[in-house]
């Protein structure tokens, strides 16, 4: 044996206790899916014995956060012109203080008074233990009527009131057509009946990207394994499910980028309108073309992240070079919905917008800074993730239905066009109404707005 | 023997406390998926976990939360003597205290499932408690604050974890309630280690910053 070797020999034994040492790891189901224990159905059995008690702790959450009345906007609807849009604060404000108390107070104060109102902490999961895809009925029951496929779970339901959803189906416009105005005849497109309503209006790629964006593939709850909730062998879900007619219908999930699962947070659906100026893709991935994230969205989405239960269920891998880009290029010809009173420059035009809508407009590119991010010539995006820093309010590590409320991190602009159109708000869906994104940002960033500034910025995210 | 099963049936009810997955309260312990229960779990009426039974994620977070307690409250009462700066001096005083007071909670949860818990340290923290033991000063400081927040990462994934997969409903609410306070602590030692550098580069006179550069 050399000399060097001699040497370097015990070095290493004492790196190898080194590492030994330190082995003292989480189990290894805290970052993957551990494998199904029971048989489907005593898991369902027990399930659904549950599923009362779960409904319960999730209501008795929103009501003790939100005021869940019906109070839509007079004379204001959807851009499909089928449902209202509902108004007014509806976040609770804890007892002893008003928005103006609360807003003049900084947040220490408010972290230490724990006076942080409780519809502004991160929303849970219905079920955050489980988490999941969770469709609205309305989706499970026109896929049902449509293509008698499955998308209810036995273990728990939507928990969010069809008041505070997007109108459904919403209307679909096209880049390609935009003489045509909505091209869906108020249906909800589909693998049934997407051939009768597109062809004539698609190229062939397009048509290609739209089977495919409409045909299901096999899901974490939704397969053929013991590990899934729905009741029978399922064929999957499709894109659309969530997305519907490239818009959203309020379905969430967790976000498949954080364990172990009590630190994930809700993913409310984002809507595909405009993604030809979206430049980054995923709350937290900042993926950077919509053909990654695409791709990989039968790793998340489908999957929570988990490339193993993926294989394990039957993940679909789409073509990169054939499958993802005609699925890309389909997604990339959805247009927002039309904002008459816009000029093309994102900005107001003032022989058309009222005085509370320019004054609004004025707030929010001045006194409100949010046009900082949600820039109106590009979109109302920034194409940037930012860290609105909320723990700020609050103390972290409070455990709420499951969920623990921690930091959110830097989250990706959404756009503001066609706004009304996609409750509820933020990226968990936590915040119900356009006013109470304002209350919401008021807070954050410190900005002491008037009720009337409030007022006018409400009115003017209406025209957008 | 109807009259006996109510009679039974109540006294379980007052002996257990609500916290047992029973209640619709968002505080609470929230219910698991069962999709991960093991085969023969006890439930009770309302299908959830009968109490007093543990998981394999419930007995891997006793196994590390116990012995992660013992060494803090262990390394807390060496650094209250040793620590050399105050701020670390009055941290260490508040680990050991604070912790006593967790395993305390901590141990007569575990005495009632029925599972015997570690009693002394494992080789990772034995390895630190030398370490520290075998250091003095600013060297000591500094070594003891960056293994505090190293553990304190580590124990805040672990309440997580606990939170997310356990069933055992008082562990739940045990991890529950720690974990505020085990995120406030790796703060604070966040913090004491920032104030720590700074002291530390004040000291070097500015020449040698340069030539460190």
């Amino acid at each position: 044996m050399s000399k060097r070797l001699r040497v370097a020999l015990p070095l290493a034994g004492a790196g190898l206790l080194a590492v030994a040492a330190l082995a003292d790891p989480l189990p290894p189901d805290a970052t993957y899916r551990p494998l199904p224990t029971l048989p489907l159905d005593a898991v369902k059995a027990l399930d659904e014995a549950q599923k009362p008690q779960v409904m319960q702790r999730q209501q008795a959450l929103f009501e003790r956060r939100y005021d869940l009345s019906n109070r839509p906007i007079a004379n204001f609807m959807m851009s499909g012109g089928r449902k209202p849009v509902q108004g007014g604060v509806r976040v609770k404000l804890p007892a002893g203080v008003t928005w103006d108390s609360l807003s003049a107070m900084g947040p220490n104060e408010i972290r230490e008074r724990g006076l942080l109102p409780a519809g502004f902490m991160p929303l849970p999961h219905v079920k955050q233990a489980t988490g999941g895809q969770v469709f609205p009925n309305q989706e499970i029951d026109e896929v049902g009527r449509q293509e008698l496929r499955n998308l209810r779970r036995f273990d728990v339901d939507f928990d969010l009131s069809d008041r505070f959803t997007p109108e459904f189906p919403p209307p679909i416009f096209l880049t390609t057509h935009p003489e045509l105005g909505d091209v869906s005849h108020g249906q909800l497109l589909t693998i049934k009946n997407y051939y009768q309503l597109m062809v004539g209006l698609l190229t062939p790629v397009q048509m290609e990207g739209m089977r495919l964006l409409l045909t299901p593939f096999p899901q974490e709850e939704f397969n053929q394994t013991e590990d899934r909730k729905s009741a029978d062998q399922s064929l999957g879900v499709t894109c659309l499910d969530c997305h519907a007619n490239f818009h959203t219908n309020a379905a969430f999930h967790l976000t498949p980028d954080i364990r172990p699962q009590a630190a994930r947070f809700r993913l409310d659906t984002v809507s595909l309108r405009g993604m030809f100026n979206q430049q980054i893709h995923g709350s937290k991935r900042s993926l950077r073309s919509v053909e990654d994230f695409t791709q990989f969205e039968q790793r998340t989405a489908y999957f929570n992240g988990d490339h193993v239960s993926a294989q394990r269920k039957g993940v679909n891998l789409p073509d990169r070079f054939d499958q993802v880009p005609m699925m890309a290029q389909m997604q990339n010809i959805i247009d927002f919905p039309p904002a008459p009173k816009l000029d093309p420059m994102g900005r107001l035009d003032p022989s058309k917008a009222t005085q509370q809508e320019l004054a609004g407009e004025q707030v929010f590119l001045g006194k409100g800074q949010c046009g900082q991010c949600h820039a109106p010539q590009t979109s109302f995006l920034d194409n940037n993730m930012h860290d609105l820093k909320l723990e700020r309010f609050y103390n972290m590590g409070q455990t709420v239905n499951g969920q623990v409320a921690l930091p959110d991190g830097a989250i990706k602009t959404l756009t503001l066009r066609g706004i009304k159109d996609s409750p509820p708000y933020l990226h968990d869906g936590r915040l119900l109404t356009l006013a109470d994104t304002v209350e919401f940002f008021n807070l954050v960033l410190s900005l002491k707005l008037t009720q009337e500034e409030k007022d006018s910025l409400v009115a003017y995210m209406l025209t957008l | 023997m109807i009259r006996f099963v109510a009679f039974a049936s109540l006294a379980i009810a007052l002996l257990v406390p609500p916290a047992f997955g029973q209640t619709t309260d968002p505080a609470s312990p929230a219910p698991g998926n069962p999709g991960g229960m093991l085969p023969g779990t006890k439930q009770s009426a309302s299908s959830v976990p009968a109490p007093r039974q543990t998981n394999p994620p419930d007995q891997a977070f006793i196994h590390s939360a116990t012995v992660g307690g013992l060494a803090e409250v262990e390394l807390g009462k060496l650094a209250a003597q040793k620590a050399t700066g105050r701020a670390v001096k009055e941290f260490a005083q508040q680990m050991s205290r604070d912790h006593s007071a967790a395993n305390d909670r901590l141990s007569t949860i575990v005495k009632a499932v029925g599972i015997a818990p570690p009693e002394r340290l494992d080789e990772e923290h034995k390895a630190m408690q030398v370490r520290l033991q075998q250091s003095d000063g600013a060297q000591f400081d500094h070594s003891y604050i960056q293994g505090q927040i190293i553990e304190h990462q580590k124990t805040a994934q672990l309440l997580e974890y606990e939170i997310g997969s356990g069933e055992n409903a008082e562990l739940k609410d045990f991890a529950s309630d720690l974990l505020p306070t085990v995120l406030g602590h790796l703060r604070m030692a966040q913090a004491i280690a920032a104030e720590m550098a700074q002291q530390a580069q004040a000291e070097v006179p500015p020449t040698n910053r340069e030539k460190r550069k």
